[in-house]
């Protein structure tokens, strides 16, 4: 690498200062176009938005008032943020478990089986072709209390008894919303790990095989270690994926029933845009944004840790 | 300049922030200039309009009632018929659960409509996003209720009663031959329905407005008929939540809800509880008069009848008074000549009495013009006219559509309802969410102060 390097930046060392001076300035000519939309795009708007997290601005009128540390002072106190927090954290938890274990067990399916492989990936990968809000409406028509199909097959196989409010009751509100996103987003995974799984080279489980080791020792002790690089990746989109939870929310509960499935990306747009405290809901952004980039260095630092290298 | 860019920025942030693409929309009519020049667009037969130039201007409204979307669909198609220069975008979603969260959404990405249906007057008056509304506009109606001093919407109808739609059929099974004369006559009625094998009553409480029904029907029986300015000592922190009329409010309003209601309630839309009454697999249904339409489309040989609650005391209380609520011009389309012409003549052409007869009747409302408005009306709006004619009803208003000093936080309706649905699923003690309901609200009035 050291050698490449050297190779590399012999040529504009050497040249004359005059000619260094213009080549620099091409390169800036390169990079500017960059810089330009990437400042326009994110650097600004990023500053705006720590800037509007001090007001109390409610969105629409003129009037920004500075407010100092207000916001985030009653984000600090307010049991709403506290429970859209901890619904978040629950939610993330399970969707980031339940995905990856889907997403695993999906993908040795598809990787084993010798008949109707690609139907089966086909299959497994439909749902995540779905926006979150078109498979929220699919979901809340199919959970629905009245109308719903699942609650008319429980009363068709005689468990009447437990036909509920999957999307009203408190019990099953959030449980209904995590297994629906986990329907539609393990597919996603599923490719990730099927290229790690194809990428172990087979003599591996052969020579096991041959030391005695059954199906499961030898996914304990070769397939699983082997996949930690995929299962970083997957963890890591997932973890992120979760705590921005938003589109299945709006449309299959509303935040609800009360404020049960309330989560840290809903309340931003609840009330940046429904309750017209545009200042507040940014500044619970800017803590969302924290929150996203301490667990994904803490996450990270771990997986990495586990990954071995061929 | 500066100031505008960055906050637009900063909103596309928050908005990426939160995820929020799917909430955009590919409209884009209302900025979208219009072409014309200074002709305004009149009601003038077609074959004069050749001279006249391209007009365009956006409309938006609450359009989560079908019957109200048609209507108002109608009313567009036959003025741009009769003005063929003019081009109406109507840029309204069918979802009425939070309309001004579309509003506002709509602001951010700047596609405020140019005509708008108003319902937080004082919110966007203060935010400077709609005009007053014009003199011209303004003498077509009778006393419309001013903000400010001001008058900035054309009402689109009068506040229609509240009340119970009920099926004779299920009423006459359960062996119900009189209408209550209390609130205690109305639970005993509960009870015969649920013990004659149906759900006494639907509610679409997934869409949070349709929450407030109900809500309101005890607040105004127990809170607002006794001291309409309620709200203004709310704010002032003279009156409570905890107090024991807004405690027994709440009360009862559990355990209606808990007793009588739809197991699904919660995850049931107001668009499905007429499809769930004449089903049969309600009774009644607690809601306005825009519901008749519906129900009838639903199943016209459905026998329904209505009628309004009556409180503990045997007398009646219903939604009623004025309320600063309608079509309010945008700041932005003012500017235009052309198109302020055309919005206006466009309000002219809804309210004139031919066309705004189909719209009342499509909803069954009650008109808003000082001139004179007929349609024929079933024997359920009749009653509901006769609710209004009457001089010992007590006629108010919802909580949110209170205005001046009586203006609630804008959040908190919304907040209030969700809080009432936490209640009652989770069973909790009425006294102790009220509490909440006051930290909350102080919270909100603290909140928009600074």
């Amino acid at each position: 690498m050291s050698t490449a390097l050297q190779q590399t930046d012999k040529p504009l060392a050497a040249l004359k200062p005059k000619k260094k001076k213009q080549w620099q300035s091409y390169a800036l000519m390169f990079i500017l176009p960059s810089f330009l939309i990437y400042t326009l795009f994110v650097i600004v708007p990023t500053a705006g938005s720590i800037y509007l997290s001090f007001t109390s601005w409610d969105g629409i009128s003129e009037d920004m008032r500075y407010i100092g540390f207000a916001n985030f002072v009653e984000i600090w106190h307010s049991p709403r943020v506290h429970n859209a927090l901890k619904n978040t954290l629950v939610m993330t938890i399970s969707l980031v478990v339940l995905e990856n274990i889907a997403a695993i067990a999906m993908a040795i399916l598809v990787d084993k089986v010798r008949w109707f492989r690609n139907l089966f990936r086909s299959i497994f990968y439909f749902p995540t072709l779905l926006s979150g809000i078109v498979m929220g409406f699919v979901w809340a028509m199919i959970l629905n209390y009245n109308f719903g199909v699942f609650n008319q097959i429980l009363d068709a196989v005689g468990l009447g008894s437990w036909v509920v409010d999957w999307l009203g009751n408190p019990k099953y509100a959030m449980l209904s919303i995590i297994l629906s996103t986990v329907w539609k987003g393990a597919g996603y995974y599923m490719i990730i790990y099927l290229a790690g799984l194809q990428g172990i080279p087979p003599e591996l489980n052969e020579a096991a095989s041959i030391d005695g080791a059954n199906g499961f020792q030898q996914f304990r002790h070769i397939t699983f270690p082997l996949l930690a690089g995929s299962m970083t990746v997957c963890m890591v989109l997932s973890m992120i994926s979760a705590l921005k939870i938003f589109d299945q929310i709006a449309v299959m509960t509303d935040g609800g029933p009360g404020f049960e499935t309330e989560t840290l990306t809903y309340i931003i747009y609840k009330v940046g845009f429904g309750e017209l405290r545009q200042g507040f809901g940014t500044a619970l952004a800017m803590v969302l944004f924290l929150i996203i980039m301490l667990i994904t260095v803490i996450q990270v630092k771990f997986l990495r840790k586990r990954e071995v290298q061929m | 300049m500066y100031k505008k860019s960055v906050t637009a920025l900063s909103a596309t942030l928050l908005a990426a922030t939160a995820i929020l693409s799917a909430c955009g929309s590919n409209n884009n009519a209302s900025n979208t200039a219009n072409n014309g020049n200074n002709t305004a667009a009149t009601n003038a037969p077609a074959a004069t309009t050749d001279a006249k130039k391209e007009v365009q201007f956006s409309i938006g409204y609450a359009s989560g009632d079908p019957a109200t979307k048609e209507a108002i669909a109608e009313a567009v198609k036959a003025f741009m018929e009769a003005n063929p220069n003019v081009k109406i975008k109507d840029i309204s979603e069918t979802s009425s659960a939070a309309y001004l969260d579309w509003l506002k959404t709509k602001d951010a990405v700047g596609e405020f409509p140019d005509l708008v249906e108003i319902r937080d007057t004082q919110v966007f008056a203060d935010a400077g996003k709609i005009v007053e509304l014009p003199a011209d506009l303004a003498e077509l109606f009778d006393n419309p209720p001013q903000v400010d001093g001001k008058v900035w919407n054309a009402p689109m109808s009068v506040n229609v009663p509240q009340g119970i739609i009920y099926s004779k059929k299920a009423y006459a099974d359960a062996g119900i031959t009189e209408l209550p004369k209390t609130y205690d006559e109305f639970l005993a009625i509960q009870e015969k329905l649920k013990a004659s094998g149906i759900t006494p009553l639907v509610v679409g409480g997934k869409d949070i407005f349709h929450m407030g029904f109900w809500v309101n029907k005890f607040l105004i029986d127990d809170v607002y008929s006794k001291d309409p300015d309620w709200n203004s000592k709310r704010t002032a922190k003279t009156v409570s939540f905890t107090d024991a009329n807004v405690v027994q409010a709440m009360t009862d309003f559990k355990d209606l809800f808990t007793n009588y209601v739809d197991k699904g309630w919660l995850s049931t839309g107001d668009n499905q509880t007429a499809s769930i009454l004449v089903a049969g697999k309600a009774a009644q249904l607690y809601s306005g008069t825009w519901m008749f339409t519906q129900i009838q489309e639903a199943d016209p040989s459905f026998e329904f009848g209505f009628y309004a609650i009556p409180d503990r005391e045997g007398k009646v209380n219903v939604i009623g008074l004025p309320s600063p609520a309608g079509w309010s011009l945008s700041a932005e389309a003012a500017k235009d000549a052309d198109k302020t012409e055309a919005i206006k003549d466009f309000i002219r052409f809804f309210f004139a009495p031919e066309q705004y007869a189909k719209y009342l009747a499509s909803i069954n409302a009650i008109p808003s013009t000082k001139e004179k408005v007929t349609y024929e009306t079933g024997e359920q709006m009749q009653v509901a006219l006769d609710l209004i004619a009457d001089p010992n009803v007590t006629k108010s208003l919802a909580i949110n559509n209170w205005w001046g000093d009586n203006l609630i936080p804008p959040q908190f309706r919304n907040w209030f309802y969700k809080l009432l649905q936490d209640l009652v699923v989770k069973d909790e003690n009425v006294t102790d969410y009220m509490k909440q309901a006051d930290t909350e609200y102080d919270a909100q009035v603290k909140a928009n102060q600074q």
